[in-house]
């Protein structure tokens, strides 16, 4: 019986040898500008998005990453001479990857907030955007409900949309902490719109537009907050910066903009 | 915002109340999560051919599904169903379906270890299955089952942190609502890390007590 037992554990000990040594064998060291094996070839640079971001980054059916952000840093890329990695990840966590040189660059929609600065540089402005309201068809809450605090909002956590109601609505008292729920991406927000277990959502408004495309949602006002997006960029990295900046500009004064911008109805 | 305002006014404020939630979720899991092992092992072990074959299919679903995959399926599957859970009941329930999972293996191997001889004994002296297994089979079962009911009670302590996942904002979620906000990602997961640590260790401390105390003199095997 206990020769038995001890085979079975030696047969596992084994058996996680095997696997263990196999996995190892299997990784690529992915660093920033990483240069590969080749020397003299052009640099790579990993740029984080957010996977679930439409119309600036979502990942497609077959897996592909895609959008108004993603088709930009590639277009800049061409031009600039250097190549891009698209690496998706959780948004909660994108400025500490960038500063632990895990990403290099974040083009994802990402506003351009003074205490983001604190963290991180950021490219000129390439977009200017309001937060946006949306609730369930089947119900009546406005504007000046979800102003008064009366109504339950969820926001993605750590965007600016739950930034402004965390400033305008709780620290002011007029809505309780709790009726804000936090979710670690937006589509689960919509999910429990959907579900009405929340009267509204908040978000940026062009992706919250794409988020509750077909759904039974609609959009039922702003706050004119004005913000701009910019590319986040670690602050020691100021080559980059200038070129990803010349990039902007050359991509906004090309007629790719303007081709992007209506390709993904930002206008 | 001085560093010393940040923990004082900011990072300690929050994690606390977070802990409270976290405490919350602990203490309304943890003991329906017991019973539900009990009755799972009991009912998988004594039972029928029927019952101990759902008390089997249970013990296969429930272990097999990552309890994050549960949560999403109570929280944002169920409304499809007609059935809308508030995320903090949400995440009880799936505590208590998984942690009742687990625990029944570590109770069910506490009841097989109580030797066949005594069910028959018991029964010889006039009590029924389900006296045997009350007076003479279970007491003794579940005295050999605190050390590994208590490892799951540790394991339940540490994944409480699973329920920020559908919005409820306990312990790491608070942290990790924070840190995204101030960007001290360590400061905030080490105080986390500091509190976990510190309940584990009572937790730890506790079961040792209450093992000294329910031992048997003369069964200790000490």
């Amino acid at each position: 019986m206990n020769v038995k037992i001890y085979g079975v554990l030696l047969v596992l000990v084994l058996a996680f040898a095997v696997c263990f040594t196999g996995c190892t064998g299997n990784q690529t060291p992915a660093g920033p500008g990483s240069e590969d094996s080749g020397a003299n070839e052009t640099p790579l640079y990993v740029v984080g998005v957010d996977g679930a971001y439409p119309p600036y980054a979502s990942i497609l059916k077959d897996g592909t990453i895609t959008g108004l952000d993603v088709e930009s840093i590639q277009w800049i890329a061409e031009k600039k001479g250097f190549r891009v990695k698209i690496q998706p990840m959780d948004w909660d966590g994108i400025i500490p990857a960038l500063n632990a040189h895990k990403i290099d660059m974040v083009y994802s929609g990402m506003t351009i907030t003074p205490e983001r600065l604190e963290a991180v540089n950021f490219s000129i402005p390439y977009l200017t955007i309001n937060q946006s309201f949306a609730i369930h068809n089947d119900s009546t809450i406005t504007m000046a409900d979800i102003e008064a605090g009366t109504a339950v909002i969820g926001a993605q956590s750590g965007t600016t949309g739950a930034y402004w109601v965390e400033k305008n609505l709780i620290e002011t008292g007029k809505m309780p902490k709790e009726n804000l729920k936090l979710y670690g991406n937006f589509p689960l927000a919509i999910t429990d719109l959907v579900n009405k277990r929340i009267d509204a959502t908040v978000y940026d408004r062009p992706p919250h537009l794409s988020a509750i495309e077909g759904k039974p949602a609609h959009i039922i006002g702003e706050i004119y907050t004005g913000e701009s997006y910019g590319v986040a960029i670690r602050k020691d990295d100021t080559e980059l910066l200038n070129t990803i900046n010349d990039g902007i500009t050359e991509l906004m004064a090309s007629p790719k903009w303007q081709e992007l911008l209506e390709k993904y109805e930002m206008n | 915002m001085t560093d010393a305002a940040f923990f004082t006014e900011v990072l300690i404020p929050a994690l606390l109340k977070g802990g409270v939630v976290s405490l919350q979720l602990i203490a309304l899991a943890a003991p329906f999560g017991l019973l539900a092992g009990i009755a799972i092992a009991i009912g998988r072990t004594y039972g029928g051919r029927v019952v101990s074959g759902l008390c089997h299919g249970y013990i296969i679903f429930f272990k097999g599904c990552p309890l994050l995959l549960l949560l999403f399926i109570l929280y944002f599957g169920l409304p499809s169903l007609g059935i809308t859970l508030p995320a903090f009941v949400a995440a009880v329930i799936g505590f208590i379906l998984c942690n009742g999972a687990y625990n029944s293996e570590y109770i069910r191997g506490a009841l097989l270890s109580v030797k066949e001889g005594q069910m028959i004994a018991a029964q010889a002296l006039g009590m029924s299955r389900w006296q045997a297994i009350r007076h003479i089979i279970l007491p003794q079962a579940l005295r050999r089952a605190i050390p590994g009911v208590s490892n799951e009670f540790i394991y339940l302590i540490k994944y409480s942190s699973l329920a920020y996942l559908i919005t409820v904002t306990e312990l790491t979620g608070a942290a990790k609502i924070v840190a995204a906000k101030y960007f001290a990602y360590f400061e905030a997961f080490a105080l986390v890390g500091i509190f976990y640590l510190i309940l584990v260790s009572i937790a730890t401390v506790a079961v040792g007590v209450l093992e000294k105390r329910l031992a048997i003199p003369g069964f200790s095997g000490k």
